[in-house]
């Protein structure tokens, strides 16, 4: 009875801590304690500004009617209107949903892009969803909320298992309430729709960036040196091939959920994203050795890409790391004790939010464009995103300089501060 | 006249191309239904060889009227056949040596002079004496034959002696012309039929056209038929000549019925669930067309049995669908299981076979040794004349030579994959084509005595039953595109479900494994290459999302390269490069910037985006699901029994489906060859667990190990590196001697197979495959049920390995999971891998009659009621 009694008790414990939205308002209790924000600013900022949360019956293909859930949660609009994804999981919770929603607020405020944060699920298995199925559900979830949507309210995007396709319905279902056209509702679309170029790239290429403006701002020569990319899926193979033409350095090692290789030498990125698309997996890769992910993690590499799971750097790997620069392209990488071993390391932490900002930087220059409904060259986007990045990796970085704290404090106190000026200036608080 | 380059013009250009030009010394026999047909030719040669040469000479013998009217140049000389073969021949001779200096030289239908003189034999010695005096003197010389008039002997003499031989025939008021030998010149597409009109001469490649072109050209395919063998003839003949006295009658008189069922035994074989089906659907015109399409003597084995079978049972029925309309004509030919055994008693084979199938294992080596002696066989010179009218028949159109053996694709075993089938993209000269086509043959032959094949006969005690090989030789469906040749569609289909892996799929309605090309790589399961899983009753629906469903594609296209005439696999992009494939937006989807997109209209081949074979626009667009899922249905009620077909299919730019039906057999399903009564009344302390949501079914007695993975442990394990590491022990345990030698029942956490460590346990496979039960423990925690492996390749893996899988819900109260009996019984880990001490909490495994003095575990479940329950006892 006793040892059933800790065994419960330590499950409620560990229920409670990985409640995501628990993390969330821990994470901003820790930074507004450094920044001394005061009781009425922290709790404000604890707390979702607007919750929906709508039943939505949509007709089967069979002639039933199903029934979903779902929510749209507008965490904070002080900045600007919400911007945030939508998610459809068979596991969604609102918890999660209220976790998304507040990270997305400090990562539109960490970049400095004029938008609040906001996400939106709907519990439902996509894979058990035909085609018009999933176009009556999209445009039923648009009905259900449309009210609080708008360019000057809240703008959706992709996200878990939602396409460009299924942002085209929402958007078209969207105007055809409103009776107007307003691309800029809803980001993501395809291109044909006012969906922006460089969308594809945008998330490794703002890591790339910010890990350019972070080699400049600790003095290292990133030309010629060596790269791993653990993950090599989507993001992971443009690092690599960003990483090479942007950065100069040299692939040496990848590895995806099936192993990696390794090559001291430099491996031809080209090649092993050809041999990746055609076989499924790096290894076997000609050439090149096998390396375990965990191997790959402890590579004495000048750049560490991890770009595919949540908490492989903990710690108990965390000391053997070797690299200068770890660059978070994937969420959550990197557990909260690992982070602190990091730091006494001196290994240099892109943080995710800051590092993987770059797909919501582009979001917004897709609504941009819209607005002005003028539509740039990808060029364009380019330099656009590479001066918000460029932005945000200073004022991070300077932050973590003088209030001396790691670079994930160090963007979170960035990012809070600026949402809490704006409730302060807006009379909020 | 072009005498440098020796070709001489026919007056019809278009013949001069499919044949290469006529040369000075050809003998050129045109076989035809009428004089009409022979007109057709000869007039534009007459006129071309007098404007040539100034003068045609016209060989005069038979009663009917001239073939061609008089003109100035033509120089009529009447001989008379009346004289008897000798004077005849002597007068011709005499005629040819006067006017040989005017080179050409049309004659009267040869066929008159059987009713002359009685007898093909002395036909056939004129032409033999005839036909090389022409060619000393280099002349070009025009003779007709009328076809299916004479003995295939005579045919044989002729085409042996003469150096263009032209079939000629008339289907639905088209006319055909098929060269069956053109002697020194060759073109990739000169011995298929084509068709003639005033225009153009366009070769009938297209397979569904050929067949119905052959078919109707060819009541008797085979020229040379074999002599009588006793009592295989003497029923045939009998029925024949019912055949003759009862034309008219459709009533089938009790004597007839018999001998019908007789031939039909002779035919197909014996098996009772199969002769019930071939009685009640094979009319005696069905056996009559087999035996006319039939090499040789004796049976045609399961596979062609099964495919006629099938097709005869969609043809019957009435629904909604028209199948008469759907179904492509096939024009197979069977090779008759007779043939094998003359083929080993001729080629010294036989004890070899008898010795293999009795006795030791062969090495891969030894069995190369042993096709060496088949490959090295021959056959008589009856059935290898016979193989060459059926290669004749077929032209230059690409074949598959199958294996049909009697105990293939029948109710029980399925031999799937485990004898040969042989392509043969059949480009060549006649000879070429032949050796090629004997080759496949005899490898066809040799795998009977595989190691695959004969350790599967042991295993299911059948090493010493009586297995014959028949063949079943099938025209390649398909359209030439490039230098290219394979069907559109391809694929198998079952008529249950066994992927259903949502509970929104109705397992009792088919599933369908489609592939762009040849049907290899959706017979066979080729890594990291996947051909479309449809479910029948919901088509749209996959468990793959987004990006994943371009991996989870088809990457590679098998097909026929008519240029090096062989079998070639090749990346769909090279496929797709340049020219569009007819329809093809109704096969793929378009990669654009991170998403896939369903083509609209055209699409552009040099657009250079990436295609990803998907059917989207197929199943939504086209009748082909529906037409697929009836078809399985009709066979699957037909049947009494699931069956799983191998079928090709095509869509017009109408979007109408054709369907090729290929192959049929009872689907081996585990659980469902007999009705399962999962028990009900077992005592709650003797019940291992209960599950609900199964579609594998099957009885696993005397289960002897468990290997349990603590799902609670399991996830509290932090460190990565150890909860790889359980991966690892459970792999060493699947192949540890104590645990194969018993049978074994794995559970564990989520999803097995899962790359995502937190999910589930990380195995492949390989890790696993000695189990015969593996659970998947779904423990409701922190507010969700995790995935469990439905839908996912592992999964797969699981169903064609035929290991039952059960995912279990211990939260749900109908389950009654015995945690205390996995926890608590006695762990022989560390006995088994005295390393693995460290993961003792986590990996429990059970010797079961040791912790339960002496009981075992079974597992019951049963795939109609979708539930399982594993007890003692």
């Amino acid at each position: 009875v006793w040892i059933f009694f800790i065994q419960t008790t330590k499950g409620a414990k560990m229920k409670k801590e990985l409640n995501p939205f628990s993390i969330a308002q821990k994470q901003l209790d820790d930074a507004a304690e450094k920044l001394g924000l005061d009781r009425t600013t922290h709790e404000l900022l604890r707390w979702p500004m607007q919750e929906l949360k709508v039943t939505i019956p949509v007709r089967m293909d069979d002639g039933s009617t199903k029934i979903f859930h779902a929510f749209r949660i507008q965490y904070n609009t002080a900045r600007g209107p919400a911007k945030g994804g939508i998610r459809w999981h068979p596991d969604e919770t609102v918890d999660t949903v209220r976790a998304l929603a507040a990270w997305m607020t400090w990562k539109t405020s960490v970049v400095d892009i004029p938008l609040g944060g906001g996400k939106g699920g709907i519990i439902c298995n996509p894979k058990e969803l035909s085609e018009t199925e999933k176009e009556r559900l999209a445009r039923a979830y648009i009905r259900a909320i449309a009210r609080s949507l708008g360019v000057t309210k809240d703008i959706p995007a992709p996200d878990v298992y939602t396409t460009p396709q299924i942002m085209a319905w929402m958007m078209d279902e969207y105007e055809t309430i409103v009776g107007e056209k307003h691309p800029g509702v809803i980001t993501g679309k395809p291109i044909p729709l006012g969906g922006s170029q460089g969308r594809g790239d945008a998330t490794a290429r703002g890591g790339i960036y910010v890990t350019q403006e972070a080699a400049i701002a600790y003095n290292i020569d990133l030309k010629g040196q060596a790269m791993a990319i653990q993950g090599f899926g989507n993001a992971g193979q443009h690092a690599a091939r960003l990483g090479e033409q942007i950065l100069g350095l040299k692939l040496v090692a990848a590895s995806d959920s099936k192993g990696g290789i390794y090559k001291a030498s430099g491996i031809d990125v080209e090649a092993l994203i050809e041999y990746k698309l055609k076989n499924g997996r790096v290894n076997g890769f000609p050439k090149a050795e096998k390396i375990s992910n965990e191997e790959l993690l402890e590579l004495g590499v000048a750049v560490l890409f991890p770009a595919a799971l949540e908490n492989i750097i903990t710690g108990e790997n965390a000391p053997r790391l070797q690299c200068k620069i770890l660059c978070e392209l994937a969420n959550g990488p990197t557990t909260p004790e690992a982070d602190d071993i990091l730091f006494e390391k001196g290994i240099i932490v892109l943080p995710d939010f800051l590092a993987n900002a770059g797909g919501v930087t582009v979001s917004y220059l897709e609504q941009v464009q819209n607005t002005y409904n003028l539509y740039w060259e990808l060029e364009e986007i380019h330099w656009r995103l590479r001066e918000k990045m460029s932005r945000a990796f200073k004022s991070v970085y300077e932050m973590s300089q003088s209030k001396k704290v790691n670079m994930r404090q160090a963007a979170y106190l960035v990012s809070v501060a600026r949402v809490a000026e704006a409730c302060k200036l807006r009379g909020w608080v | 006249l072009e005498m440098a380059s020796k070709a001489i013009n026919s007056g019809i250009g278009a013949l001069d191309e499919v044949i290469k030009g006529l040369r000075l010394g050809d003998n050129v026999v045109w076989q035809v239904d009428n004089l009409k047909d022979y007109s057709y030719f000869v007039e534009p040669f007459v006129n071309q060889a007098i404007r040539d040469s100034g003068k045609c000479v016209y060989l005069r013998f038979a009663p009917h009227p001239p073939i061609v009217g008089t003109r100035r140049g033509l120089m009529i000389k009447e001989v008379d056949p009346k004289g008897g073969f000798d004077f005849f021949s002597a007068e011709v001779h005499r005629v040819i040596e006067e006017w040989a200096k005017k080179k050409f030289f049309i004659l009267d239908n040869l066929s008159a002079l059987v009713e002359e003189w009685a007898t093909d034999e002395l036909l056939a010695n004129f032409f033999q004496v005839t036909c090389p005096f022409l060619r000393e003197l280099d002349t070009v010389a025009y003779f007709a034959l009328t076809r299916g008039q004479h003995a295939h002997s005579t045919i044989a003499r002729i085409r042996d002696t003469t150096q263009v031989l032209i079939d000629v025939y008339r289907i639905k008021g088209k006319m055909y012309m098929h060269p069956l030998k053109v002697w020194d010149r060759y073109s990739p597409q000169m011995f298929l039929p084509h068709m003639v009109t005033e225009k153009s001469w366009q070769p009938v490649f297209q397979s569904g056209e050929a067949a119905e072109v052959s078919t109707i050209a060819r009541k008797q395919p085979l020229r040379a038929v074999e002599s009588s063998i006793a009592p295989w003839d003497s029923v045939y003949n009998r029925l024949i000549q019912y055949r003759e006295v009862n034309k008219d009658s459709r009533q089938m008189i009790p004597e007839i019925m018999a001998l019908k069922e007789e031939f039909s035994r002779m035919l197909i074989g014996n098996h009772p669930e199969f002769n019930r089906l071939a009685d009640s659907y094979f009319t005696l015109e069905d056996l009559y067309n087999i035996r006319d399409r039939m090499i040789g003597s004796g049976r045609i084995g399961g596979k062609a049995a099964g495919m006629l079978l099938a097709r005869r049972i969609l043809w019957e029925q009435d629904s909604e669908i028209d199948f008469s309309k759907v179904l492509e004509d096939h024009d197979s030919f069977y090779i008759g299981s007779d043939v094998f055994f003359t083929f080993l008693v001729h080629n010294d084979l036989f004890r070899l076979r008898l010795k293999l199938s009795r006795n030791s294992q062969l090495s891969r080596e030894e069995f190369e040794e042993v096709e060496q002696s088949f490959l090295a066989g021959r056959f008589s010179t009856e059935i290898t004349e016979q193989f060459r009218n059926m290669l004749d028949y077929f032209g230059q159109a690409p074949i598959i030579v199958r294996s049909s053996s009697l105990l293939e694709d029948s109710f029980g075993n399925s031999f799937a994959g485990k004898y040969r089938s042989e392509f043969c993209a059949n480009q060549g000269n006649p000879d070429e084509r032949l050796e090629v086509f004997l080759h496949a043959v005899k490898l066809v032959y040799a795998s009977t005595l595989s190691p695959d094949a004969l350790s599967y006969r042991r295993r299911r005690g059948l090493g010493e039953s009586d297995e014959q090989m028949a063949i079943l030789v099938q025209r390649v469906s398909g359209i030439p595109y490039r230098h290219y040749f394979f069907p559109g569609l391809a694929g198998v289909a079952f008529s249950r479900n066994l992927y259903a892996w949502t509970n929104r799929i109705d397992s009792n309605k088919g599933v369908i494994r489609l592939v762009f090309g040849l049907g290899t790589r959706a017979v066979n399961r080729v890594g990291g290459d996947y051909p479309r899983m449809i479910a029948v009753s919901h088509p749209q629906l996959r468990p793959e999302i987004g990006m994943e469903i371009a991996k989870y594609s088809q990457h590679e296209i098998d097909l026929l390269d008519l240029k090096t005439n062989q079998f070639v696999t090749l990346p769909t992009a090279e496929v797709f490069s340049r020219d569009e494939y007819p329809n093809i937006r109704l096969f793929v989807s378009i990669m654009k910037d991170g998403y896939l997109d369903d083509p609209y209209g055209m699409i552009h081949p040099y657009s250079g985006e990436e295609l990803v074979l998907t059917f989207n626009k197929l199943i939504s667009d086209t009748d082909f699901v529906k037409i697929t899922g009836n078809m399985l249905e009709r066979l699957d009620s037909a049947y009494g029994h699931p069956v799983d077909t191998e079928f090709t299919a095509s869509v017009d730019t109408g979007g109408s489906v054709r369907i090729n039906l290929l192959q049929c057999r009872p689907l081996w399903l585990p659980g469902l060859s007999g009705p399962i009564k999962v028990p009900d009344n077992v005592p709650r302390e003797r019940t291992l667990f209960k599950s609900k949501r199964v579609i594998s079914g099957g009885v696993v007695s005397r289960i002897q190990y468990i290997i349990y993975i603590d799902p609670r442990c399991y996830a509290e394990i932090t460190s990565m590196e150890l909860k790889r590491s359980v991966g690892r022990v459970v792999g060493r345990l699947n192949e540890h001697p104590r645990l194969v030698a018993g049978k074994l029942l794995m559970m564990g956490p989520g999803r097995w197979g899962s790359g995502n460590i937190d999910l589930g346990v990380n195995v492949s496979y390989a890790d696993i495959d000695n189990t015969v039960v593996l659970v998947e423990i779904a423990r409701e925690d922190s507010g969700h049920v995790p995935e469990v492996s439905y839908g996912t390749h592992f999964f797969q893996d699981l169903v064609e390995g035929q290991i039952i899988y059960l995912p279990v819900y211990p939260d749900n109260p109908e389950t009654m999971f015995n945690t205390l009996f996995f926890e608590d019984s006695a762990n022989i880990l560390t006995d088994l891998l005295p390393q693995s001490g460290e993961l003792e909490n986590v990996v429990h495994v059970i010797d079961v009659p040791k912790a339960t003095q002496g009981a075992y575990a079974r597992v019951v479940a049963d795939p109609q009621s979708h539930s399982a329950i594993c007890f003692l006892g």
